[in-house]
């Protein structure tokens, strides 16, 4: 079995079905979750995936995967978890439902993970020749093809992602002249490497300016792939790897400009409950994370007009982080959104697996953006910046977004 | 039932019948479930009523459902057939400032209406505590409180009209503004047994300039609680008046450190107005004057969020401590409170469990926070029975089932303590009136067997003579099979020809009970209003009644008032054959039975002879301003329905539904 069976919630370590059982239907979640304010169904609810859960563990669901779609389509934003007074972990519940449903996880995800997570260079290559497609106009025309052959999640990311970067962030950061007494150890994840190179570019701009010199990780993937997607013990592995790689370097603070990998970074000892050991390194790594959007709350960005903030959910909900509030009211005039906790909808691959859903949860947020005025749109995450770039472009043409650092790197620049 | 054809009369996607779908239609924020054979996500309110409409035809029965966050039990499909749930019908339709109303469809959050009028300067007043998640149509078919409603009243203070599916599938309007009687407030707060509501108009009002919040602490429950009498008598009505005991505070400060004085008791208070700070001062006097340790105020936003930190984190903290909770929902006359604490304590004590007491002090509306985990089904049957004994010690004690909550399924059993057989077998025949086959949420709200030991039953309040001379009359003219005409001091009810005996209604005048500490007041019908109004004078009280000719009974029974409605708590009926029903009573906030009285506002003595009210009364002159005149009554067809629960042989006022 691929899961996890403990977790580490709020009221302590629980068993998934004490965990689940910590749900006592309130409903107390349901206007948090983006996808039951969509649709407005008790099974796209936290308190229905929950139950859901609670039902496949008490062997009650005569067939389990009637649980399936419920379960998928969970933006694991962990907006309920914020709203629900235990804080019932319904995100972490939701994955280990979803990996008691299918044992072994889809072809197309082991795929993935093993190539991030253990194949970087084979991974790097096939994205390099991939963006040198869409770069010359073939992904495009592609499209069609790959839907007709049931690769519509390919054509649909090849849909949201508007750059393709020439190069890597690991490409342009292996070459500098690190610190050897640094400040701080940048961690790159997935996103700022393979699809954003200038936020990670920004961030380490920034850090040096803020915070003096530091040096980069040059890491691997987190797991958080593997993790909501794939194999916990691959996750776990990774998470090894990060953590074994980061103590060589002191214990600086360690970086990272993707609120889904900083959170991810932040639960790793959830990952070795049973490993004692193990656990007492995570925890002391756990401590030494900090995401962008903490690290650089603080006076001093700029920004062109009036400025709003898209709290990433695994920011907000995912590490409790409040709204990056000092560094948006330094950066222009900081125009406070409705709903600006709930997830855009981004969330990772659910973009692509659920393309409807995903627009409808867009369509309300960029209608929020709007309804603020604002010309820019600060967040901290990748998946929130594809999201909300392919639906400003969409909806709201005359706004852009800006990732947090990018926010914070721009100071100074324009004066 | 063939779901197939029900599947082909709604749009795509409305019609879910997988097994996840019923799993999670199958529960709301009570223990019990009940596996509906479909659920309907109504895109429209056509919809809905085609959905009722097939259930009529197919005998199928229907349950509604807005957010399902019921804590007694009321959106469970105890006998399958069809959840309607209705929360995709969120459309916040009109808000019309000038006449202070907002039309609303019922999936629309109670929260996001607040959201929708805090910019334009207007609140809707009911706030219950799941008000970020709850749908005002789950609002209304509960008739749920908050802690506002003890200035503001209930939510059928605040229902002007509604749009409601009747269980015949007849799609129909219903507003106060309607002559006959009032059909609307039978329809709010009967937990969707009489119908569906699909459309809201709701009355909002303009935000308060000005709130004081105040926070104190006593060493006695008792010491708090004669505080709160001692605010209601100064005249003063607080917006809100919260309570807390020893071990919520205790269990909330460990968990969110409110910095709440961790006494026997703490009050939070709040009031609002062009007089707040003047009415603010003074409940810091009382206060202090009954020993509060430590009083602190405050009247900007952020100070005021400060001080409700406790309170808005007491079931919070609960929550934390089991996985469930149940949260028992009494009422008591607010001046039993001391003695209700002390009986859930020794109830709690005999049960082996620890409740956190939490309490709208300002209406005795107390509720018990008890945690367990429902997996322990040992420890879950010592909670249902120390649920079990609380209502009893309330009903015990001259209070009622539930403030706010609603009876649904955990309080069937409890009805039978609270109401007569006759009461109850009333509350039937309207069900039957406008449910004949029983298929709007079936088996709620009346009572089952009783599974537990010797009943407490409520002792019939005592008759008074007139009454009894009245009933004995009655009788004799039912077995002389003779039409009656109910007879007051005629200002507005003519003697009608044909020979019809006479219950003269005027010879039952008294003033029963007048609770100068409650602040309630029962009286004849039979007694003039004028001199009513002048005989409280004289103790210096007053009604909210205009000064007008005529009897109580014949102002109420010809709605010849617009606000009759807002301050009636009971009354005890005559019906046709010589039958008592005593329905409400000295407590501000009851959500048990249907709401019989004010249906019998604007029902010309038609339904049932009015023999007595029980009312609120005021230590301030009331504004009683607005017309004074009978309002006709042209029969509809609900209304000869329901004339046939409560009169079948048409011997009341028979030319009335001639």
């Amino acid at each position: 079995m691929n899961t996890l069976g403990r977790l580490l919630t709020d009221l302590g370590e629980r068993s998934t079905y004490d965990a689940v059982s910590q749900c006592s239907r309130c409903g107390y979640c349901e206007q948090s979750c983006p996808t039951y304010k969509a649709t407005g169904r008790e099974d796209r609810s936290p308190r229905g995936r929950n139950q859901l859960v609670r039902l496949m563990l008490e062997g009650k669901l005569k067939d389990p995967s009637a649980a399936r779609e419920a379960l998928a389509t969970c933006l694991l934003c962990g907006g309920c978890q914020s709203a629900c007074y235990a804080h019932v972990p319904t995100a972490d519940l939701v994955l280990e439902g979803r990996r008691r449903l299918s044992p072994r996880p889809p072809l197309a995800a082991r795929w993935l993970t093993a190539l991030v997570g253990t194949r970087p260079r084979v991974f790097a290559f096939l994205l390099h020749l991939a963006y040198a497609a869409k770069r010359a106009g073939f992904s495009r025309a592609a499209a069609p093809l790959l839907r007709f052959v049931g690769l519509s999640g390919l054509a649909e990311a090849d849909a949201h992602a508007r750059e393709a970067p020439k190069r890597f962030l690991f490409e342009e950061l292996r070459g500098r002249a690190w610190s050897a007494s640094p400040a701080w150890a940048y961690f790159a994840p997935c996103g700022p490497n393979y699809v954003y190179p200038r936020v990670g570019l920004a961030t380490v701009k920034a850090l040096e300016k803020r915070r003096g010199p530091g040096k980069f990780l040059d890491n691997g993937c987190c797991g958080l792939l593997a993790y909501n997607y794939g194999d916990p013990a691959e996750a776990r592995e990774m998470a090894r790897r990060a953590v074994a790689q980061a103590e060589k370097g002191g214990d600086v603070p360690i970086v990272a400009d993707c609120s889904s990998c900083a959170a991810f970074l932040k639960s790793y000892p959830q990952l070795f409950l049973a490993e004692p050991d193990w656990r007492r390194r995570a925890e002391r790594f756990a401590a030494r994370v900090r995401d962008a959007a903490e690290v650089f709350d603080a006076a001093g960005a700029r920004v062109a007009g009036p400025v709003t903030c898209q709290n990433s959910c695994r920011a907000r909900h995912g590490q409790n982080l409040p709204a990056p509030k000092a560094l948006l009211e330094s950066a222009g005039e900081f125009r406070p959104m409705a709903e600006a906790d709930d997830c855009c909808g981004g969330a990772g691959a659910f973009s692509l697996l659920h393309p409807e859903l995903s627009e409808d949860i867009l369509k309300r947020k960029v209608a929020n953006i709007k309804a603020t005025g604002a010309k820019t749109v600060v967040t901290s995450s990748t998946s929130c910046l594809l999201q909300l770039d392919a639906g400003l472009s969409k909806y709201y043409p005359g706004c852009t977004v800006l990732h947090v650092s990018e926010a914070a790197a721009l100071d100074g620049d324009r004066q | 039932m063939t779901a197939s054809a029900l599947k082909d009369l709604v749009a795509d996607g409305s019609f879910l019948d997988s097994e996840a779908d019923l799993a999670v239609y199958s529960y709301d924020a009570a223990l019990d479930r009940g596996r509906p054979d479909a659920v309907v996500l109504a895109a429209s309110a056509q919809e809905a009523q085609r959905v009722v409409a097939w259930c009529a035809r197919q005998k199928v029965p229907f349950v509604a459902r807005g957010a399902g966050t019921n804590l007694s039990g009321g959106c469970i499909p105890l006998r399958g057939g069809v959840v309607l749930a209705l929360a995709r019908l969120n459309r916040i339709l009109e808000i019309d400032e000038k006449n202070g109303v907002a039309v609303v469809e019922p999936g629309v959050v109670n929260l996001d209406l607040q959201r929708a009028l805090e910019p334009r300067g207007f609140f809707y007043a009911p706030d219950p505590a799941s008000f970020k998640v709850s749908t005002l149509g789950g609002n209304a078919a509960e008739n749920a409180g908050g802690p506002r409603c003890l200035k503001y009243g209930v939510t059928t203070n605040h229902v002007l009209a509604l749009e409601a599916v009747l269980p015949d599938g007849s799609l129909r309007r219903f507003s106060l503004a309607d002559d006959g009687p009032e059909v609307l407030s039978l329809l709010v707060g009967a937990e969707g047994t009489l119908g569906v509501v699909t459309k809201l108009w709701l009355k909002i009002l303009p935000l308060p300039r000005e709130i004081r919040t105040i926070l104190a602490g006593f060493p006695s429950i008792e010491s708090a609680v004669e505080c709160v009498s001692a605010v209601i008598a100064a005249g003063i009505v607080p917006r809100v008046l919260e309570a807390m005991d020893r071990v919520t505070v205790e269990s909330v400060e460990a968990y969110a450190h409110a910095g709440y004085p961790t006494t026997e008791a703490v009050l939070l208070i709040e009031v609002d107005g062009d007089d707040a700070g003047r009415e603010a001062a003074q409940v810091e006097d009382l206060c202090r004057r009954f020993e509060a340790a430590e009083v602190r105020s405050a009247d900007d936003p952020a100070r005021r969020e400060k001080l409700w930190e406790g309170r808005r984190g007491a079931y919070a903290a609960m929550a934390r401590l089991a996985p469930n909770v149940m949260v028992e929902d009494g009422v008591v006359p607010r001046d039993r409170l001391p003695e209700i604490v002390a009986r859930i304590r020794e109830i709690c004590a005999r049960h082996k469990l620890t409740a956190g007491l939490l309490f709208h002090a300002g209406d005795g509306n107390i509720h018990p926070n008890v945690g367990y985990d429902e997996r322990n089904p040992e420890e879950t049957a010592r909670v249902k029975a120390a649920g079990r004994d609380i209502l009893q010690a309330c009903v015990d004690l001259g209070g009622s089932l539930s403030g706010e909550h609603g009876i649904g399924i955990d309080k069937r059993e409890a009805m039978a303590w609270l109401f007569t057989a006759q009461t109850l077998d009333l509350f039937r025949r309207i069900k039957k009136a406008l449910d004949p086959d029983d298929l709007a949420n079936p088996d709620k709200l009346f009572p089952i067997e009783a599974k537990g030991p010797a009943l407490i039953r409520r002792k019939p309040r005592p008759l008074t003579k007139g009454q009894e001379h009245l009933i004995e009359l009655s009788k004799t003219e039912t077995a002389n099979c003779c039409g009656m005409q109910i007879v007051g001091s005629g200002s507005r009810l003519r003697r009608e020809p044909g020979g019809l005996a006479a219950l003269a209604v005027t010879a039952c005048r008294e003033i029963i009970d007048l609770d100068e500490k409650n602040l309630t007041v029962t009286v004849e019908a039979g007694l003039g209003v004028r001199e009513f109004i002048m005989a409280l004078g004289e103790k210096g009280l007053h009604v909210k009644l205009p000064d007008c000719a005529g009897t109580l009974g014949g102002l109420y029974a010809t709605k010849a008032w617009s606000r009759l409605r807002d301050d009636l708590l009971g009354m005890r009926v005559l019906l046709p054959g010589g039958e008592v029903v005593d329905l409400g009573g000295k407590v501000v906030k009851n959500v048990a039975g249907y709401d019989v009285p004010r249906l019998l506002i604007g029902s010309w003595g038609a339904f049932g002879a009015i023999l007595d009210l029980t009312l609120k009364v005021y230590r301030r002159p009331q504004d009683v301003s607005g017309p004074v005149a009978a309002r006709p009554l042209s029969p509809t067809d609900v209304s000869r329905r329901l004339k046939k629960a409560f009169d079948p042989d048409n011997r009341l006022n028979p030319w009335l539904f001639a």
